[in-house]
């Protein structure tokens, strides 16, 4: 069931995700647009996020977005510092100055990295750790990742453990989304494009997500005609073969990537799997040294035990 | 179906553990059949010695990338017998390599072709038959009687003048049954074709070739009426067979005590076909699913490559293929479907229908024709096993088939 509208307030507004920012210009939205979607989006009862680009955004849609209950996604480097400062989730698009942010408490805060990027700067995940509450880490280099890549991130991730650890022993239990999320969690909690969110881009035109909207023909809809999801079966987690037999329940999921690696928005390629298969053993691991320190904490959460990175395989085996 | 008087319709050479390896060798063909899928054909994408080299060395030095235990070399076109000096250089070289390398399919291979056997005659044809013989599969494609072959497989002229195969092909029959005379043919039908379905299966038998493999085309042909019409010459045919106790000599795949009965998903989901399971190659050296995927066999979608002789196979691209089952491509009424068992699908004929770019939607235009067959399939057995005096056989088949509403959903 759709839950939200996302709208990006223009071409450039920052990516939150996977994909990289489609445009340089900063073409906004009209103000017209973005009133019929946000009524639109009433009506659909849908909760709604605006994304922003970097630059001032005009004061006549500040003022159409200021008629709607919403959350806003900001990008860390955005020239209007009250805005940024009442945003509800930041996204860092490198390491660059992470670690001088003043963070704030009860906000998200989002890390868009290469994967060796990452790697290169777990320090700075571990320094920023006690001032904040939430991080997301990103990954950006997803397709074609090799293995050995891949182990690179288990290192850094089982590296990471002991100082997530220490944060919840003194008091602060921070989420760190690659570690700490599959710990409590009891079934898929993905991105869910298409079934959960529905995006308006600036051009009038529905996608499924905002890694869609750099293409005219990847639209579903648009706010004249209505939402038109063809096969709409395919973005839910009933219709994903090797994700329903899965328990990575932090994976994104992402439908984008699927497409671009597989050709089908319900297929995750095998980065993607294994990725989140590295990510589900870290967090078993997190939860393992947590019950160290703390005997009985989360005791009804469990993680269990596979041969495998890949569900992929195990779909196969038991077909 | 066990009772030993009943001919079977046999599974291919090593079904369900052999990998299919197809070899598109020219997109060329003397006819132009009007329900073939292939809608790119032409003259001048035909496979080289250098790329088919490729692909046999790509093929045979991943060994760990086809485990399968055995493996048929598929030869189709077009025609392929066009290129039957290609085929057979290919056919030495790949016996050649798997000697050479100790490659396990050495003891276990064959050579397949489905040809619409106008070219079978022909000395370098028959040379390479009898110097494969042992490992070969041959299926001549003749669709019936003259009346009805000729509907639809025309050669190919730019006259505009239709003249049919008939005659070119039948007199090829009895060479390639007296070399393999075990041999079955495949019948496809179009709307068209309904009306002489009956008069061809029977001549067919009366050729020699005891193993008639039919079925309908997947795509959205179908008319009013076509499922009644079809029933009827079902049941006309029906009654041909068991009158003249056709049966023991012979088999029609239309009939099969296993369809027509309502799904075992918990025992068995399984995708109906085997796209992805199968490697096709095409002259420009791609690899795809199966033939179904290239450009040429594709009405209204892009083709799907899953890698090339240069990049190797791309395991990601073959993961929705492999991952596919019957539930997660089927509408609910086809899970619901109270005779649903044998309602077949093409998966390239599925992308090709399909909404938007998916295998992941099943197309549903043969509904009404399975639902005819199932009607007609239900009359056949039941008076069958009735002349045989099977009551058992006949109680076992009413409980497995629930009299049910078979009209079109």
């Amino acid at each position: 069931m759709l839950k939200y509208l996302i709208i990006p307030l223009s071409c450039n507004a920052v990516s939150f995700c996977h994909y990289d920012s489609h445009a340089n210009t900063n073409d906004f939205i009209s103000v017209d647009t973005l009133k019929k979607a946000i009524f639109w989006a009433m009506k659909e009862n849908l909760s709604v996020q605006f994304v922003y680009p970097a630059c001032d955004v005009p004061a006549d849609i500040l003022a159409a977005i200021d008629t709607v209950d919403h959350i806003d996604i900001v990008p860390s480097d955005m020239s209007d510092a009250e805005l940024r400062a009442q945003a509800d989730i930041v996204v860092f698009d490198d390491w660059n100055d992470i670690d001088r942010y003043e963070f704030s408490d009860g906000k998200a805060y989002v890390v868009r990295t290469s994967l060796a990027a990452f790697i290169d700067n777990v320090q700075t995940v571990k320094s920023v750790l006690p001032k904040l509450d939430r991080l997301n880490v990103v990954l950006t280099d997803i397709p074609g990742m090799s293995d050995v890549q891949i182990d690179s991130y288990k290192e850094s991730l089982d590296s990471l453990i002991p100082a997530v650890a220490a944060e919840y022993l003194a008091g602060h239990p921070v989420q760190l989304n690659i570690l700490s999320d599959r710990m409590v969690l009891d079934g898929m909690n993905n991105c869910n494009a298409g079934d959960e969110s529905i995006t308006l881009a600036p051009d009038g035109n529905f996608y499924i997500c905002p890694a869609f909207s750099d293409m005219q023909e990847n639209t579903v809809g648009n706010l004249q005609t209505g939402l038109d999801v063809r096969n709409p079966q395919l973005y839910k987690l009933t219709h994903a073969p090797i994700c329903r037999i899965c328990d990575a329940y932090q994976c994104k999921r992402c439908v984008w990537l699927n497409k671009q690696l597989t050709r089908e928005v319900n297929i995750p390629s095998r980065e993607q799997c294994v990725l989140a298969h590295v990510e589900r053993n870290a967090s078993k691991k997190l939860l393992e040294e947590l019950r160290k320190m703390a005997p009985g904490y989360l005791e009804d959460k469990k993680i269990e035990e596979v041969g495998y990175l890949d569900p992929f395989e195990k779909l196969i085996q038991t077909q | 179906m066990s009772e030993p008087l009943l001919k079977k319709i046999k599974d291919g050479w090593q079904s369900g553990v052999a990998k299919n390896i197809t070899f598109i060798v020219t997109k060329d063909c003397q006819l132009a059949c009007k329900y073939c899928y292939l809608v790119g054909k032409n003259g001048h994408e035909r496979m080289s010695w250098e790329t088919a080299k490729r692909a046999v060395d790509y093929i045979l030095s991943n060994e760990n990338e086809f485990p399968e235990e055995s493996v048929i070399w598929d030869f189709i076109g077009g025609e392929p017998l066009l290129e039957i000096d290609l085929i057979d250089r290919i056919c030495d070289y790949i016996k050649a390599e798997m000697y050479r390398l100790n490659h396990h399919w050495f003891n276990s291979y064959r050579f397949s072709f489905t040809t619409n056997g106008i070219n079978y005659h022909n000395q370098n044809v028959q040379h390479f038959v009898n110097k494969n013989k042992n490992h070969l599969s041959f299926a001549i494609t003749i669709d019936g009687t003259k009346k009805k072959h000729d509907l639809n497989r025309i050669w190919a002229s730019k006259d505009g003048i239709e003249r049919g195969s008939y005659d070119d092909v039948v007199k090829n029959i009895p060479l390639w049954l007296s070399q393999f005379p075990n041999s079955g043919t495949k019948v496809t039908i179009s709307s068209e074709d309904i009306p002489y379905i009956k008069e061809s299966v029977l001549h067919l038998y009366s050729l020699g070739i005891r193993e008639v493999n039919i079925n309908v085309v997947f795509e959205n042909v179908w008319k009013q009426g076509d499922d009644d019409l079809f029933e009827e010459q079902l049941l006309s045919l029906a009654d041909a067979i068991i009158d003249n106790e056709l049966y023991k000599d012979n088999a029609c795949s239309f009939f099969n005590d296993q369809i027509g009965k309502p799904l075992n998903l918990e025992g068995d989901n399984r995708n109906w076909c085997g796209a992805g399971r199968m490697l096709a190659i095409d002259a420009s050296g791609n690899f795809y699913p199966c033939n179904r995927f290239t450009q040429f066999s594709l009405r209204s979608k892009s083709a799907i490559t899953v890698g090339s002789i240069d990049t190797g196979i791309n395991h990601n691209l073959l993961r929705p293929f492999l991952a596919l089952d019957r539930t997660t491509q089927s509408p609910q009424k086809c899970i619901d479907c109270e005779v649903a068992s044998g309602c077949a699908w093409c998966q390239g004929e599925n992308y090709d229908a399909a909404d938007t770019d998916t295998i992941y939607q099943r197309s549903t235009a043969i509904c009404k024709m399975h639902k005819a067959r199932v009607r007609a399939n239900n009359y056949y057995w039941n008076k069958l096993f009735r002349k045989l005096e099977l009551e058992e056989r006949l109680k076992e088949y009413r409980e497995s088939h629930p009299q049910t509403d078979t009209k079109p959903c």
